[in-house]
């Protein structure tokens, strides 16, 4: 579910980033309120936590292995301000650090994993425990809210993708970041979290939480002592919605589809045609529009080939010699 | 060899007589899967921290914010001969480093390409290949150049940067607590695996609830480590405010990589313009 | 039954075993020995086959364990029944939520019918003395009485080796006097025994054989366990022990030990 960079116009980017400032905030604000200093620890733990689980394998029917987010499971266990900024720093180490990418899409990552998926998981989650006050209830309110979490930060990472193409085109037509309009991008992100991620994401935070109520029921988040009322839930609801009014500026639902098959046809390379620049070989001029390529005077594209050439050059040779290094190391005596 | 008491303890006869079994075969890459994972994040980061950087140390801060830019630059670029020449210029960048940390990001970089590579195809047989090239060449620069960055500085260094960009102190307190208990809880973690496998003799039926025992585990160790953390932070007087000393020297290096940014902006701005 | 011929293994560029040569017998009882960092807990991981040598062999009952074998599936969980290891953090072992489910875990998978199931359970809690926390919650047990469900979920695999990870440490001296009087008999009822230890005072009566490591990661040496204690000036060399260490000759026994001034 993590949104590499690319993807992303720089714009969407920034209006994801400045919906999270206030989230971040009001988490950062409740934390203070709520637990003093003692827990600052707790949220570099948390953090900790909440990144070990991302890199952890599991089991799915079939013998492949798939990977949990764990956000609901965190707002159930630290509460939900805390969650958020646990996945968040657990976010920033993944992207920033460990080079997975994801840095300008931050924003957006941390909207969809961060405050989507352990708000919406905790409020659905704490909905249902109230008003079913059974352990049953219970169990059943944590997988209904780890399940809802997740496909709705699922749904909204496809909006967040496929709204790319329609808004951000260069002059030829072209979508200059993700391709694939919403019609594509939001059953592809949706569908394989309604039938096998957000199962395991649910299964995976109930069997959790049963264990630790289990073993030490304690360190589970208190959680405030008043029934959740519906309005909540309703706010949070708009809150997850307000971005996608930011973003969807100007053009009305149903033309979207419209106008994605007009681009299509007016290429003139509808499906089952080939292309005309494959047809006759492949040529990169044919690949590349010309404003692209365009504006390299020849001596600086000598020099730039030649830097080139130099930095392979020596890449490869101290490659090379580490390997030689390594082979001569092992014959101890 | 020994003075004890000769009082033969009853042992159940299962115990004296060798076990004959022979196991069931059952997948359970998930454990081998995880530890591997966790193998490798724990030893990132302690490789970080010795110390072995790229032989032209920069600033962090002056690293930090001009890879920033760089994203940036890059994301909004619609000229490939911009993407190229960037990364010819992360090439040279990273001729100037060791092998094996050219070898690992790289090995990234090639990877996550390939991946969009694939991930774009459908897109060409639209007749749009623009998007693949492009996205793809972006997705291999930007890889590379975060990678650079965050194997040429020390870890330490890059979230004490974050002072500079008006980050809360506390909040980078929590980034280097979280480091280090990736560290410790990791390697918590990773034993617990290892006493699964160990004891995965079998068929296991119930792999999730092993697992998540291994995690519910997990998480009450985790506030217990919190717990034991605050208290040493409290005696040694951790009163809330943290204060991020950021030990900065302007080298001849970070000069000639301020001039080679501006260049690179100017170098942006040009294709732009095209 | 264990043969370790010539093996080398490093990691992230560090040595941690030089050129390990050791051969075990069924039901031997043998102390591995030296200061930290010196390659004990590594040669434990190679046993049960956690790691495998960078080169040389490592053959069990005459089969060569390698890492390829290891892959296989039905191959690593034969090897990992008949050696069972004792971690030297008892936490990381126990992931059950109550202690007759931890120690059932292993007979379980194995296949075995519930009610034999239930035998092996009840017998392990007899013979480690734990009968009272069949119920209980792993996690929140004291050290020693982890440590005793640990030994006890490992014993129900009836393995034929157990390895120990520094089984003392930790443990009031009542609970290792206990220890060291189970894996005594443990090893009369045929158990090979390996165990890695710093504990001098003890380490005569849970093996005859020790095994010293050095902090070039190879074996400085390998000779009964009394020879050993008795060459202070080896322990020193490797620098296990200090230079105030002796020992006191009394009427019936020696013990070595050393005082803390």
């Amino acid at each position: 579910m993590h949104i590499p960079d690319n993807y992303l116009s720089p714009a969407a980017c920034a209006v994801m980033g400045a919906a999270m400032v206030p989230a971040w905030t009001k988490s950062v604000n409740k934390i203070k309120n709520e637990i003093p200093k003692a827990k600052i620890p707790l949220l570099g733990v948390g953090a900790a936590f909440s990144f070990l689980l991302m890199m952890f394998n599991i089991p799915l029917p079939g013998g492949t292995t798939g990977h949990a987010v764990g956000g609901t499971l965190l707002a159930i266990l630290l509460g939900p301000s805390a969650a958020c900024i646990s996945v968040t720093v657990a976010l920033l180490i993944q992207a920033l650090l460990f080079g997975d990418g994801g840095i300008l899409a931050f924003g957006a990552n941390c909207f969809n994993m961060a405050f989507v998926l352990p708000f919406l998981g905790y409020f659905v989650y704490k909905f249902i425990k109230d008003r079913v006050k059974t352990e049953k209830g219970e169990y059943v309110g944590i997988a209904l809210g780890s399940y809802a979490g997740i496909n709705v930060a699922a749904l909204c990472a496809g909006i967040e993708f496929g709204i790319q193409p329609l808004l951000f085109r260069d002059a030829m037509g072209h979508p200059l970041y993700c391709p694939y309009s919403l019609s594509v991008s939001i059953p592809a992100m949706t569908i394989p979290h309604l039938l096998v991620a957000g199962v395991v994401e649910a299964v995976f935070t109930v069997a959790i939480v049963a264990y630790i109520k289990k073993v030490s029921p304690g360190t589970i988040y208190e959680g405030a002592k008043q029934k959740t009322k519906a309005i909540y839930g309703l706010i949070a609801a708009l809150i997850c919605l307000t971005p996608l009014g930011l973003l969807a500026t100007g053009t009305a639902w149903g033309e979207w589809g419209a106008d994605e098959i007009n681009k299509t046809v007016s290429g003139g390379k509808a499906l089952g045609f080939v292309p005309k620049g494959m047809a006759n070989g492949f040529s990169f001029g044919a690949v590349m529009p010309d404003y692209a390529v365009s504006g390299l005077p020849d001596i600086a594209g000598y020099i730039l080939s030649a830097a080139a050439g130099a930095a392979i050059l020596i890449i490869l040779f101290k490659i090379i010699s580490s390997l030689k290094k390594d082979k001569v190391g092992s014959n101890i005596e | 060899m020994n003075n004890c008491r000769d009082e033969l303890l009853d042992m159940p006869e299962w115990l004296l007589k060798d076990e004959k079994y022979i196991p069931q075969s059952d997948r359970d890459t998930f454990v081998n899967k995880s530890i591997l994972s966790l193998l490798k994040v724990i030893s990132r980061i302690k490789t970080q921290d010795s110390g072995k950087t790229a032989r032209y140390n920069v600033n962090a801060t002056l690293n930090v914010a001009f890879t920033f830019m760089l994203l940036i630059l890059l994301s909004i670029s619609r000229s490939f001969i911009f993407v190229i020449i960037i990364n010819v210029y992360l090439l040279l960048v990273l001729s100037t480093m060791e092998a094996d940390n050219i070898v690992k990001i790289l090995r990234v970089s090639f990877i996550m390409a390939f991946f969009t590579f694939i991930f774009m195809l459908p897109t060409v047989f639209w007749g749009n290949s623009f998007s693949c090239v492009m996205i793809t060449s972006k997705v291999f620069t930007t890889i590379t150049a975060v990678n650079i960055l965050s194997h040429s500085a020390r870890w330490s260094y890059i979230t004490s940067a974050f002072k500079r960009f008006f980050v809360p102190d506390i909040f980078i307190l929590v980034l280097d607590i979280t480091i280090k208990y990736i560290v410790m809880l990791g390697g918590f973690a990773l034993n617990m695996l290892y006493a699964l496998k160990l004891r995965s003799v079998g068929k296991n039926r119930s792999k999730y609830a092993s697992l998540s025992g291994i995690t519910g585990t997990m998480f009450i160790k985790s506030k217990e480590m919190a717990e034991d953390m605050y208290n040493a932070m409290e005696c040694r007087g951790f009163t809330g405010e943290y204060h991020v000393y950021s030990k900065s020297k302007f080298t001849a290096a970070d000069f000639a990589y301020i001039i080679i940014n501006v260049g690179i902006i100017f170098i942006f701005w040009y294709f732009e313009r095209i | 039954m264990i043969e370790i011929s010539n093996v080398y293994y490093s990691y992230s560029g560090l040595n941690a075993l030089n050129n390990i040569n050791l051969h075990i017998e069924k039901g031997e009882a043998v102390a591995l020995m030296g200061p930290n960092g010196s390659g004990k807990s590594t040669l434990l991981k190679l046993i049960n086959g956690i790691i495998s040598p960078d080169s040389g062999v490592y053959k069990f009952n005459n089969e060569k364990i390698t890492h390829k074998k290891l892959q296989d599936n039905k191959f690593a969980k034969l090897l990992h029944q008949k050696i069972g290891f004792v971690f030297q953090n008892s936490d990381t072992q126990l992931f059950c939520s109550d202690v007759y489910d931890e120690i059932a875990f292993g007979p379980r998978q194995m296949g075995i019918n519930e009610t034999d199931v239930d035998k092996r359970v009840n017998d392990c809690l007899d013979l480690l003395n734990i009968q009272d926390f069949r119920n209980r919650t792993p996690y929140h047990l004291s050290g020693g009485e982890k440590r005793k469900v640990a030994i006890a979920c490992i014993m129900s695999l009836n393995p034929e080796i157990l390895v120990l990870d520094e089984p003392m440490n930790g443990l009031d001296p009542r609970t290792q006097r206990w220890l060291v009087e189970f894996l005594v008999k443990l090893n009369k009822a045929g158990k090979t025994l390996i165990t890695s230890t710093h504990n001098l005072e003890l380490v005569q009566e849970i093996s005859s054989r020790s095994i010293l490591f050095d902090e070039t990661h190879t074996i400085a040496a390998d000779m009964p366990t009394e020879k050993l204690l008795e060459n202070i000036d080896l322990l020193k060399k490797v620098n296990l022990v200090d230079k105030y260490y002796h020992s006191h000759e009394g009427k019936d026994h020696r013990h070595f030990h050393d005082h803390n001034f």
